[in-house]
C-alpha cells in the first residue's frame, strides 16, 4: 500500500484508457472461456470477467459525467524515467543470458549493470574497486548458499556445459 | 498442566541448541524473498532425519516459526513479503519504516510474533484433540466463504476508491485461473504458451506487485530509500512493549484468530494475517490510520501468522491432516521416523508430542532476542548501504528467491513483467494489494465455489449449501460487518449524537 500523497482528478483521460483495457483483457478473457467445454472450468473465470466488463463500464460512465473521485500519485520531482526504464531492460537481460552464461556470470553482470544505473554519486577509485569486489562477493555467497546449501539447481549456462 | 515431565526434556542443553539453530536458520531463510516457511523447512528437514522424533519435530517447529517471523524484515523494510504469511505486514509496516519507523516496525513485529506464537502453542498445548475437529467441520463452501471473507479487505486497501479496487481483486482473481484449472484440468488463458501451462507461480508475483515497483521507484531518484529520523541506539524495545500492551485485547484475538485459521487445512498464514488485518481494522479507534503505518496493524498480522504454527499442528498431529504447507513436509519427515499421528499420539507418544510441544515454546520464546538482534542487524543493512548496492542486491536476490521456487527463468521474466505492471497501475490509482488478494484467494474460492456448486447441484439444495450451514452463516455474518461496520458505526454515532442533543 502506497504512503505516497495523492491527487484527485474528476475527470481522467489516462483512466478511461485503463478502464478500457481492462474491459478488453476481460473481453479476450471471457471469448477464451468459450473454448471451455466444462462448467466448471469456465463459470469461474466468467463470472470474473463479466464483474470487471461491469465494474469498469461504472468506473467510464462516472470519468464522463465528472465524478471520478480518481486517485493519482503525482510524480516525485527530477525522477528519471531513464534510469527506471533501464532497471527493467538490466533485470530482464540478466534473465535473458542466464541460460547461456549461468547463474554466477550473468548475475554478476547483472548486479553490475544495475549498479551503474543507481549510483548517483561520483565514481571515485575506492568506489570503482571497492563496488565490484562487493557485487562478485554477494553474487557468489548467494550462488554458494542456493546452489551448494539449499540444492537449488542454478544454471549453469549452456557455455559452460 | 499436561505432562510437566516432558518440559524438563525439552530443556536439555541439545534441544535448547536445536531449538536456537533452529529460529536462527528459519529467520535468515524467511527474510530471504522468495524463500518460504515451507522451503526453509523442506531444505533443512534431512538435517533431523539421524536425531530422536521428538528432538527432530521441535527442530522443525523452531525452522517454520523463525521463517514465518523471518518474513516480516522484507516486508517492512522492502516492502516484499519475504514469505507470504507477511503480504498483510506490508500494509502498515513499510509506511511505518518510510517514516523513519522501521525500527519500531522490526521490534513490533518480533513482539507480536512471539506472542502470537506462545499463544498458538497454548492453544496446540490444551486444546488440540477438540479443536482438531473443527478442521473437518470446514467444507467446501466455508472455504469459499473464508475467501470472500479476505476479499472484503479490499475496501480497506483501495485508498478510497472501492471501484478500482474491486477492478484489481477482479484482475488479480483472472491471473490466478491461467493454467491448468484445477478441477477440470482444462487449460485456461495460455493462449498456446507452455509456459503459462503451470499458471503464475503466486509467490513470484507477490514479489513483482511489490518489490519491482519499489525499485523503479528507488533507482529513479537520488532520495535514501528510508527516512532516518532518529539515531537508532536501542532496540526500542519497551517503546514496542508498551504499545503492544496498550493493543493487548487485538493482539490476543488476532493470534486466536491466526491459531483457527492455522487449523483449517490449506488455509496458511496469508489468509491469517489477512483476516486478522481486517478484524483489527474493524474495531480500531484509528481506523484511519491503518495502512499509513498503523503499529496495531502490524501486531494483528505478525501475531495471526505466527499463531498458525500451534494451530496448523493440530489437525498434522491429532488427525495426520496438514493445516499449512510447512505441517506437510514435517508429517512426511514424521512418517519417515516412524512416527503415526492421530489422537492416539497424545497419549501412546506423549514423550514425543509434549516435549516438541513444550520445544515450541521455548523455541518461539527465543525469538525474541534472535529476532531483535536479526532484525536490528537488517535495519542497519537497509538504512546504510550506499543505493548503488541496495538495488542490485535487492534485484538479485528477487530474480534468485523467485527462480528458486520453479527453477524457472521464465517465472523471474514474469515477476519483472508483472511488477512493471504493477507499477504503472498503481500510478493509475489500482493498489497492487486488491491484486494480490485475488490472485491468493483465487484458487481457494473457486476450489470452494465449485465444489459447493457441484454438491449443490447434485443434491438439488443450492440455497442450504451456501446458506444453510452454521459455520458459513457465521464467517457471512463477519462478511457482512466488515462490509457494512462503518455505515452502521456511522449510523449508530448519529443517533447517540442526535439523542444527546436532545
Amino acid at each position: 500500500m502506497s504512503n505516497n500523497q495523492t491527487n484527485s482528478n474528476p475527470r481522467d483521460i489516462a483512466g478511461l484508457v485503463m478502464s478500457s483495457l481492462f474491459i478488453i483483457i476481460a473481453g479476450i478473457a471471457l471469448w477464451d472461456t468459450t473454448n471451455m467445454m466444462d462448467a466448471d472450468s469456465y463459470i469461474f473465470p466468467r463470472a470474473l470477467a463479466i464483474t470487471m466488463i461491469v465494474l469498469n463500464l461504472i468506473l467510464i460512465v462516472r470519468n464522463v459525467i465528472g465524478m471520478s473521485s480518481d486517485v493519482v500519485q503525482p510524480e516525485k520531482k527530477g525522477a528519471s524515467t531513464v534510469r527506471r526504464v533501464a532497471l527493467t531492460i538490466g533485470m530482464l537481460l540478466g534473465c535473458a543470458m542466464m541460460p547461456f552464461l549461468g547463474f554466477l556470470i550473468s548475475g554478476v553482470i547483472t548486479f553490475l549493470i544495475l549498479m551503474v544505473i543507481a549510483m548517483y554519486r561520483k565514481w571515485t577509485t575506492k568506489t570503482m574497486v571497492v563496488y565490484p569486489l562487493i557485487a562478485v562477493a554477494t553474487v557468489a555467497g548467494f550462488y554458494l548458499l542456493f546452489s551448494k546449501l539449499l540444492l537449488v539447481p542454478l544454471p549453469i549456462g549452456i557455455l559452460f556445459e | 498442566m499436561p505432562g510437566i515431565e516432558y518440559l524438563i526434556e525439552a530443556l536439555t542443553p541439545f534441544n535448547l541448541l536445536l531449538a536456537l539453530a533452529g529460529v536462527i536458520a528459519g529467520t535468515v531463510i524467511g527474510s530471504i524473498p522468495g524463500l518460504t516457511a515451507t522451503m526453509a523447512v523442506a531444505v533443512l528437514v534431512p538435517i533431523t532425519f539421524s536425531m530422536e522424533p521428538s528432538s527432530a519435530l521441535l527442530m522443525m517447529g523452531a525452522i517454520y516459526t523463525g521463517a514465518i517471523y523471518g518474513g516480516a524484515y522484507a516486508a517492512i523494510l522492502l516492502n516484499t513479503p519475504g514469505t507470504p504469511s507477511a503480504i498483510a505486514t506490508t500494509f502498515d509496516g513499510f509506511p511505518l519504516a518510510q517514516k523513519g519507523q522501521g525500527d519500531l516496525a522490526i521490534t513490533l513485529a518480533c513482539i507480536a510474533s512471539v506472542a502470537g506464537g506462545l499463544i498458538g502453542a497454548a492453544f496446540l498445548l490444551f486444546l488440540a484433540p477438540p479443536l482438531a475437529e473443527v478442521a473437518l467441520a470446514f467444507g467446501p463452501v466455508e472455504y469459499f466463504w473464508l475467501a470472500v471473507f479476505g476479499l472484503t479487505l479490499i475496501s480497506a486497501l483501495s485508498e478510497g476508491n472501492l471501484l478500482k479496487g474491486l477492478i484489481g481483486a477482479c484482475f488479480g482473481l483472472l491471473l490466478s485461473c491461467i493454467g491448468i484449472a484445477e478441477i477440470s484440468a482444462d487449460v485456461r488463458f495460455t493462449f498456446g504458451n507452455q509456459v503459462l501451462l503451470g499458471g503464475i507461480e503466486t509467490v513470484s508475483a507477490l514479489i513483482g506487485l511489490y518489490c519491482i515497483p519499489v525499485l523503479i521507484d528507488l533507482v529513479a531518484t537520488p532520495d535514501k530509500h528510508l527516512k532516518v529520523t532518529h539515531k537508532s541506539k536501542s532496540f526500542r524495545f519497551l517503546e514496542a512493549l508498551g504499545i503492544s500492551w496498550k493493543k493487548k485485547f487485538s493482539l490476543i484475538r488476532s493470534s486466536v484468530i491466526g491459531t483457527l485459521v492455522g487449523i483449517l487445512p490449506g488455509a496458511g498464514g496469508s489468509i491469517a494475517g489477512l483476516v486478522s488485518y481486517s478484524e483489527a481494522r474493524r474495531t480500531s479507534s484509528n481506523q484511519k490510520n491503518f495502512g499509513k503505518g498503523e503499529p496495531e496493524g502490524i501486531l494483528a498480522t505478525e501475531s495471526a501468522n505466527n499463531a498458525t504454527v500451534g494451530g496448523g499442528f493440530i489437525p498434522t498431529l491429532v488427525l495426520g491432516i496438514p493445516g499449512t504447507p510447512p505441517d506437510a513436509v514435517i508429517l512426511g519427515a514424521l512418517m519417515i521416523q516412524g512416527v503415526r499421528t492421530g489422537p492416539s499420539l497424545f497419549t501412546d507418544g506423549g514423550s514425543i508430542v509434549y516435549t516438541f510441544i513444550y520445544g515450541l515454546f521455548i523455541a518461539t520464546i527465543m525469538m525474541l532476542p534472535v529476532g531483535l538482534v536479526v532484525g536490528r542487524y537488517a535495519y542497519q543493512t537497509i538504512i546504510t548501504v550506499p543505493k548503488a548496492l541496495l538495488v542490485p542486491a535487492v534485484a538479485f536476490m528477487t530474480m534468485l528467491g523467485t527462480f528458486a521456487i520453479r527453477n524457472s527463468i521464465s517465472d523471474v521474466i514474469i515477476m519483472i513483467l508483472l511488477g512493471v505492471i504493477g507499477w504503472i497501475l498503481n500510478r493509475f490509482g489500482y493498489s497492487p494489494s486488491p491484486i494480490v488478494l485475488g490472485l491468493i484467494l483465487g484458487s481457494i474460492a473457486e476450489q470452494g465455489f465449485v465444489q459447493a456448486w457441484t454438491l449443490g447441484s447434485a443434491t438439488g439444495e443450492m440455497g442450504q449449501m451456501f446458506f444453510g450451514r452454521p459455520i458459513s452463516l457465521a464467517i457471512i455474518a463477519f462478511i457482512c460487518l466488515s462490509l457494512f461496520y462503518p455505515v452502521i458505526r456511522k449510523f449508530w454515532r448519529g443517533r447517540k449524537a442526535g439523542g444527546s442533543n436532545v
